[in-house]
């Protein structure tokens, strides 16, 4: 019996395959690019901790040999600005912005002695806190070539008291 | 229409051969690059502990380096495959010091390409001894 091309599904495997394979290509671009933009985060989250981290140690010594109170410096804001802007120039490949640009435009806040109220959170600090709130750019050219958004916006939020 | 052409015995081999040439690569590269990533997250990771240990040691002393051993070896990161350094190496009190690691992850996609993908981290913190 002779069959007609629509009932013959010889090949059928090969241009299934060769329709899928985009798509599958497309996705895999997305799994890497998705991995690369989780590593981007975790930089950036621990470039904002380290800083936060580095403004923390450093205290009001004469504070601290007065009264033995902990207390922050009076340049903790500036340390945790310095230092964020410094950590986010070790991955500066990965952002659309410059470090020195993005740690400008970040929140830091000092609350130097305790109790204290976070302005932004609401959050309740028992110790002096050192808090840095950043909205972070980060390339994601994969995406942008899938026509979703080429710059993806990360936010920062992290907090440091000593112990 | 020729005997041959008209034959579909060996299709299905030839076609899943096919299919397979590319479905494995692709699924390989998951794999491959989803590990590297970890593992770059990992090595990441113990480059902000050393660097914060740096500081407070201030500088590259024989502690940093084994404790940074310890958390590549618990990241399952073989430490004599990475290497670091730590500038610069004696720190005083509110210096800045960068502690950076740089190993090679070994990537094999079948039918493809076998390659090493650089994985580098670094971070930056602050003397915390007072000399």
């Amino acid at each position: 019996m002779s069959r007609s091309w629509v009932q013959d599904d010889r090949g059928s495997v090969m241009v299934l395959t060769l329709v899928v394979a985009p798509l599958l290509l497309v996705a895999l671009a997305g799994v890497l690019q998705l991995g690369a933009l989780r590593v981007a985060a975790a930089r950036i989250r621990a470039a904002a901790d380290l800083a936060t981290l580095v403004a923390v140690n450093d205290q009001d010594d004469a504070e601290l040999a007065r009264s033995g109170a902990l207390r922050l410096s009076s340049d903790a804001v500036d340390v945790a600005r310095e230092y964020f802007a410094r950590e986010l120039g070790l991955s500066s490949p990965l952002l659309d912005r410059p470090s020195d640009e993005i740690a400008m435009a970040a929140d830091v806040a000092a609350y130097p002695s305790a109790p204290a109220y976070d302005t932004r959170t609401g959050a309740r600090y028992d110790r002096p806190t050192v808090r840095i709130a950043a909205e972070v750019p980060v390339r994601t050219p994969v995406f942008g070539a899938l026509a979703l958004r080429p710059v993806t916006m990360l936010h920062v939020l992290a907090t440091s008291s000593p112990r | 229409m020729t005997k041959a052409l008209r034959d579909d015995r060996g299709l299905a081999t030839l076609e899943t051969t096919f299919a397979i040439t590319i479905l494995v690569p692709l699924l390989f590269s998951v794999l491959e690059f989803g590990s590297a990533l970890e593992r770059w997250l990992a090595q990441d990771a113990a480059t902000v502990q050393a660097a914060r240990y740096a500081g407070e040691l201030g500088g590259d002393a024989p502690d940093v380096r084994r404790f940074l051993a310890e958390e590549l070896r618990a990241a399952g990161i073989d430490s004599d495959r990475v290497s670091v350094d730590i500038t610069p190496s004696r720190v005083g009190w509110r210096e800045p010091i960068r502690v950076s690691l740089s190993s090679a992850y070994p990537v094999s996609i079948p039918f493809l390409f076998s390659t090493t993908v650089p994985l580098r981290s670094s971070a930056i913190s602050r003397g915390e001894v007072n000399r």
